[in-house]
């Protein structure tokens, strides 16, 4: 069983600037695995402990998320791969997802592709979609829990965690899944780990390797901003607790907010 | 190409009417359609669903295209998105408009990627200007208000978040012409054995009133003591940091912010909690915020539209009475 996990670098917090050219400017801020994918990659070491075979962690990104590659390394991947090239950085998420299904098909024995739910940077969700159209193949997504994986019979069977139900749903492998919060608790690397990856040669393809171009995006950003102020607020002071309530109601009546 | 603009109209969960998203993307479209000449539709999708086509009519859709077909009785990605894109490419609409659940970002992103046309995902406004459509998409936690300009590739996919435009208003006896279509030969490659709601589930995104409480609870019997009666006196839900998720006071279902459920409510209520970058990501946008902190410099404060600063230990219990008293007069 060969599990690939796409995977994501971001900033920790969001307090990022917006550069002259409208690219994002998050220097200063911890770069740290995109918190579903960290759920997707403890998830396919799980499933390789019983099932053996590999798990390869890619990310389509500059040079500098090779530090999470290999974060994923240490918590135990097999294989790792980067996509980078110049002509990447104008990617919007569904060319991204393209370029990824063309190193997916490179690879060519891959029966599983996990990736999260949804960025937290920026948030589209729709990779894993669009990667699983680009691959032709059938997508499970929000996936809470993988009830099974058969190898042999190449199905799988997983339950998909909505807002208000639970399916359990059925396909026959290879699909793209994406999974959510707390399926599972990621493991920390070990130092030993850790030390160990510290020099692995993380392979590199670029967009002549995967005979794919940059062309332009589908939809383009033509204006980045801050979102706009809040309303300026109000301290609701009183002589005491029973006071300071008694007017804070008396405003949210007022304003018909209750 | 024609000029329509397509909603994809969801059942509600209680009742036989439409659900609330989609009597919002009826109102924002029949606007976009006023201002641009051009016809609103409704897509109805599904099994046994005729009747949701004369809904949408009531909310100011101008003609139905409907696919009835007991294969779409469940939503499964290749079902639904192999009737629309089939449709899509049949009629050329100019706009696509889904809502932003789960389900319908699942829908949404294999729909823009099988017609190789653009998406902008959970949006909270679109325009159209001649021949330009362009959305706003907050990214980065709302700390990024993105304005997306679609390329010449039509149709444009846009799902929007809940709570961005106000309702259709119903008009009772308009109708519309509804053209039913058969479901294209698509392989559906996934199969849901079983569909169950989930134990407890809270459905955040649909409350107009969310009471949160953060680590400043102290314990989850305090958590449990003060929040939900408070949310309860309000008619509201309640939810929480992701603090007091992880600490296992609460299920996941109830954490607003970054990694949780991003909310905008008519009040939002943050009872201790700090305000950190991650949290107000999911709420930041709530029309009128409340903060009860101890500590007057907690970053909540800044985006409160009223903040009191005291214990909620002492607060809290003396607001839920305050409302109830008010209430009941
Ligand atoms: C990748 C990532 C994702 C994250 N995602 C989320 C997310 O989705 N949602 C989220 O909420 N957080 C998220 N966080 C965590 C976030 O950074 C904060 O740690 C968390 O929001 C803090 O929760 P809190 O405000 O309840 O607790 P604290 O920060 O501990 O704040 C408690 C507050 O209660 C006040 N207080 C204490 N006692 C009392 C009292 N008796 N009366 C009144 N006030 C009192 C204190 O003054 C303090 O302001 C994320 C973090 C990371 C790194
Ligand atoms: N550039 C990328 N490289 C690898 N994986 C990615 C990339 N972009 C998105 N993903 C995956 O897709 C998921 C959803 O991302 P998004 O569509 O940006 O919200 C992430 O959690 C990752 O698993």
């Amino acid at each position: 069983m060969h599990i690939v996990v796409c995977m994501k670098q971001v900033p920790r917090d969001n307090s990022v600037k917006i550069n002259a050219d409208l690219s994002i400017n998050a220097e200063g801020i911890e770069q740290i695995m995109n918190l579903f994918d960290e759920y997707a990659v403890e998830e396919a070491l799980q499933w390789n402990e019983k099932l053996g075979g590999k798990v390869t962690v890619l990310s389509l990104g500059p040079d500098e998320w090779k530090d999470q590659i290999r974060r994923a390394l240490a918590m135990g991947a097999t294989d790792s791969l980067l996509l980078n090239d110049p002509s990447f950085a104008k990617l919007d998420v569904l060319g991204a997802a393209k370029a990824v299904a063309a190193a997916i098909k490179k690879l060519g024995d891959v029966d599983l592709v996990i990736a999260g739910r949804n960025s937290t940077d920026d948030e589209s969700g729709a990779f894993g979609p669009a990667l699983a159209r680009a691959l032709g193949w059938a997508q499970l997504t929000y996936v809470g829990k993988f009830l099974d994986i058969s190898d042999s019979a190449k199905k799988i069977v997983v339950e998909r965690h909505l807002e208000e139900q639970i399916e359990t749903v059925e396909a026959g492998l290879p699909v793209v899944a994406t999974v959510v919060k707390d399926i599972n608790e990621p493991r920390y690397p070990s130092l030993l780990r850790i030390k160990k990856v510290a020099k692995v040669e993380i392979p590199t393809w670029g967009a002549a390797d995967l005979g794919v171009s940059a062309d332009g995006t589908a939809a383009s950003i033509t204006a980045r901003v801050p979102p706009p102020p809040r309303p300026k607020g109000e301290l609701v002071e009183g002589a005491d607790g029973a006071e300071k309530v008694r007017k804070l109601v008396d405003k949210l009546m007022e304003n018909q907010v209750i | 190409m024609s000029n329509e603009i397509w909603v994809l109209i969801e059942k509600a969960r209680q009742g036989e009417n439409i659900a609330a998203i989609s009597r919002e993307l009826l109102g924002k479209g029949r606007q976009l359609a006023d201002a641009s000449g051009a016809p609103l539709a409704a897509l109805v999708l599904g099994a046994g669903v005729g009747a949701l086509a004369e809904r949408a009519f009531a909310y100011g859709a101008d003609k139905a295209y409907v696919v009835d077909d007991p294969a779409l009785a469940q939503y499964t990605t290749d079902g639904f998105v192999g009737a629309a894109a089939a449709l899509a490419q049949k009629y050329q609409p100019q706009l696509v408009l889904t809502g932003a659940s789960f389900q319908m970002r699942d829908f949404s992103g294999a729909l823009a990627a099988e017609l190789g046309v653009g998406l902008a995902a959970d949006a909270t406004n679109l325009a159209i200007d001649g021949d330009q459509i362009s959305a706003t998409r907050p990214s980065h936690g709302g700390n990024v208000v993105n304005t997306l300009v679609f390329g010449a590739a039509r149709p444009a996919v846009v799902s929007v978040r809940k709570q961005s435009f106000a309702e259709a208003a119903e008009q009772a006896g308009r109708t519309g012409e509804v053209l039913s279509e058969p479901l294209p030969a698509v392989a559906i490659r996934t199969k849901v054995t079983n569909v169950a709601p989930k134990q407890g589930a809270v459905n955040l995104a649909d409350a107009s009133i969310i009471v949160s409480g953060g680590r400043g609870l102290g314990n989850a019997e305090n958590y449990f003591k003060l929040i939900p009666p408070l949310a309860e006196s309000v008619g509201g839900a309640y939810g929480a940091s992701r603090a007091v998720v992880d600490a296992g006071w609460v299920p996941y279902e109830h954490q607003v912010g970054q990694t949780g459920k991003t909310v905008s409510p008519k009040l939002y209520v943050a009872c201790g909690i700090s305000g950190a970058i991650q949290h107000l990501a999911g709420m930041r946008t709530s029309r009128t915020i409340v903060a009860i902190n101890k500590d007057p410099e907690a970053p909540i404060f800044r985006v409160a539209s009223y903040g009191v600063v005291g214990d909620v230990n002492e607060l809290l219990p003396l607001l839920t009475n305050e409302i109830k008293k008010r209430a009941s007069h």
